[in-house]
């Protein structure tokens, strides 16, 4: 029981990394490694923040502007140099590793004794790690609100056309340089806000925490499509929250059965394999049992 | 949509479930059984597998025995730092009497989780630099435990016996090892003051450890390297390198020894752990309290010596090294 709990919270703050991959995955359809570097990023800038003293919910944000900025180096070397995505992503990554060190001016920075996000519900005195899940929802229906607007506007759809046929999209007089930039800065921002939470909820940063973070956040997004199925905008967003939820179980029932530390990795990547293959193998052996509902 | 809403309704009754189940624990856990002991690992790994070791032994020593006089509970995090925390939580919520945690990370889970509850530090280096007590000798708070701070100074003297000609030091760690970091800080001001002139030279992975250590080497007389995990993993890389230019490398740690290494100072892991299962016992028998328990080092070191190595690079080991090694 505790264990479905602790999974649901750090699910929740995993879910909102999840989202920022989402915006450069689906809706950008632009495979965006800088994430790896944001989000640590986010978790150093917060905790430098912290420990000067700043409040945790401004170092948050403050993670989040910073996280853009970094998005938008990805975003300027893929528009302006012409860069492939992929690569633009792993140079703004790379670089990232020497600034995060600056910024923390060591390897790893303790939160500990500070205050943190999760210290303004203390005085509530919830059981353990409800005090995570109660911060983790506010935050994810407060940030899926914001995004579920924002798509709505003028310029969110553009970005959204943007994703969708790029071609089409400029000849309807849509600058899609700018999406795209505006994009990644939107989903880098997110993924370092990210970053400064679990940092928070962690008790510290450490320059390592952003290895693994593309493979978690894809396979939330991608958990969350095949279970739950094609659904509308402000659902899907959901679903990639619940995604990451399930990633955490599956962990945590990998964990729980004892199986060899050293393949929790291997593990990770054939689940993810099986379910990015599921849509095409249900197809072609022609189970429905997932969608019947849908089918019919 | 029916699966989604279905999902939600799912979790959200179990967490509401838990919800009153944890308030009603938390409120009436005051029963006492055997006392229950949580150790929390970062990872497996060979030198803190020793350490688990070591601290069960200690305890069993000590007359608790997992079952009988107290309930183990061992958790390791397999290196996922996200598993961290919420194996922090269960040990909070079964009510430990103590925690332990095994290297920085796992420690730091641990002080995030709780304030009240005795934590034991098993081989973190510098507990006040990370944050984890107040002060070395007073930590203050809830915690207290053992350093595994090598033992540098003893390492550059050992240096200074086999190459009395030496004068330039490089000294080569990763980047992103805070412990690394740490070491190396205090690695320069140690060899500084010996009058040595140092070359601090950074990787930050093992793909660099070939060419920063051709270059590191065709700088300096020796090579001085931490408690590393990456130029450990790329120790091959690092002494092929150094035979290149001839220069031996003096290792913190046994293992790196055997690989190449020519001499070091090191610790004892299981022995550490040893300490760390003592200072456990102590606090759940109750006789000390960590606020006022200083962190503690393990004072003697072992020579480890490459003679293999200290042929092929044509040095001399001093008759007087040879007594103490015999000694030990």
């Amino acid at each position: 029981m505790d264990l479905i709990v602790t999974a649901t919270a750090q699910g929740l703050l995993w879910g909102i990394m999840a989202l920022g991959i989402f915006i450069t995955y689906r809706i950008l359809d632009l495979p965006d490694m800088t994430a790896e570097g944001s989000f640590p990023l986010g978790a150093a800038v917060c905790a430098r923040l912290i420990l000067s003293g700043v409040h945790p919910l401004l170092a948050a944000l403050a993670a989040f502007i910073i996280g853009a900025l970094a998005g938008f180096i990805t975003g300027f070397l893929i528009t302006k140099a012409n860069m492939p995505g992929l690569l633009a992503g792993i140079l703004t990554m790379t670089g990232l590793y020497s600034i995060n060190l600056r910024i923390m001016n060591r390897a790893n920075l303790s939160l500990l004794g500070k205050q943190k996000i999760t210290d303004l519900l203390s005085r509530y005195n919830l059981p353990p790690q409800f005090d995570t899940i109660f911060m983790g929802i506010l935050l994810t229906v407060l940030i899926i609100t914001a995004l579920v607007l924002f798509f709505k506007t003028e310029l969110g759809q553009a970005v959204i056309a943007t994703g969708d046929n790029e071609k089409m999209a400029r000849s309807l007089g849509i600058s899609t340089n700018r999406t795209k930039i505006l994009g990644l800065m939107l989903s880098n921002g997110i993924v370092a806000a990210a970053g400064a939470l679990i940092a928070q909820d962690n008790g510290y940063a450490d320059i390592s925490m952003g290895i693994g973070t593309i493979v978690i956040g894809l396979a939330s997004v991608i958990i969350g499509e095949v279970i739950f199925g094609n659904l509308s905008f402000a659902n899907r967003l959901i679903c990639v929250i619940l995604g990451a939820i399930i990633y955490r179980f599956i962990i945590m029932f990998v964990l729980l059965v004892g199986l060899q530390p050293n393949d929790l990795k291997l593990i990770s990547a054939i689940i993810l394999a099986f379910c990015l293959a599921l849509p095409s193998l249900r197809n072609k052996l022609n189970l429905n049992f997932f969608n019947k509902k849908e089918v019919l | 949509m029916k699966k989604m809403i279905g999902f939600i309704s799912v979790l959200a009754l179990i967490l509401t479930f838990a919800f009153f189940t944890n308030q009603t624990k938390t409120n009436t856990a005051t029963k006492k059984d055997l006392p229950i002991v949580g150790v929390l690992q970062l990872t497996s790994h060979p030198a803190l597998d020793l350490i688990y070791e070591g601290i069960i032994d200690a305890l069993n020593e000590e007359g608790f025995i997992d079952g009988e006089t107290m309930t183990l509970d061992f958790q390791n995090a397999q290196g996922d730092q996200s598993n961290l925390n919420s194996m922090s939580a269960r040990f909070v919520s079964r009510n430990t009497a103590v925690m332990v945690g095994i290297a920085t990370p796992a420690a730091q889970a641990l002080a995030n989780s709780s304030q009240e509850i005795p934590i034991i530090l098993g081989a973190v280096s510098n507990p006040e630099e990370a944050g984890l007590v107040a002060n070395n000798e007073k930590p203050g708070g809830n915690i207290t435990g053992v350093s595994d701070l090598t033992p540098i100074k003893e390492q550059f003297e050992l240096i200074k016996e086999l190459l009395p000609e030496a004068k330039k030091i490089g000294i080569l760690y990763s980047s992103s090892e805070d412990n690394s970091i740490v070491q190396a800080k205090q690695a320069a001001e140690i060899a500084t003051a010996m009058g040595y002139e140092t070359t601090t030279l950074t990787v930050s992975s093992t793909n660099d450890v070939s060419q920063v250590s051709s270059s590191l080497a065709s700088q300096v007389d020796a090579i001085w390297v931490p408690t590393d995990n990456t130029v450990a993993s790329a120790m091959n890389t690092l002494i092929a390198a150094t035979d290149a230019n001839h220069i031996p490398v003096f290792p913190a740690v046994d293992t790196m020894v055997e690989e190449g290494g020519l001499a070091t100072i090191g610790l004892n892991q299981y022995e550490l752990g040893k300490l760390t299962g003592q200072m456990t016992a102590a606090v759940l028998k109750g006789e000390s309290d960590p606020a006022t328990t200083p962190v503690q080092y393990l004072e003697q070191g072992e020579i480890i010596l490459n003679e293999e190595k200290a042929k092929e690079l044509g040095i001399s080991i001093p008759q007087t090294l040879l007594d103490q090694m015999a000694n030990q």
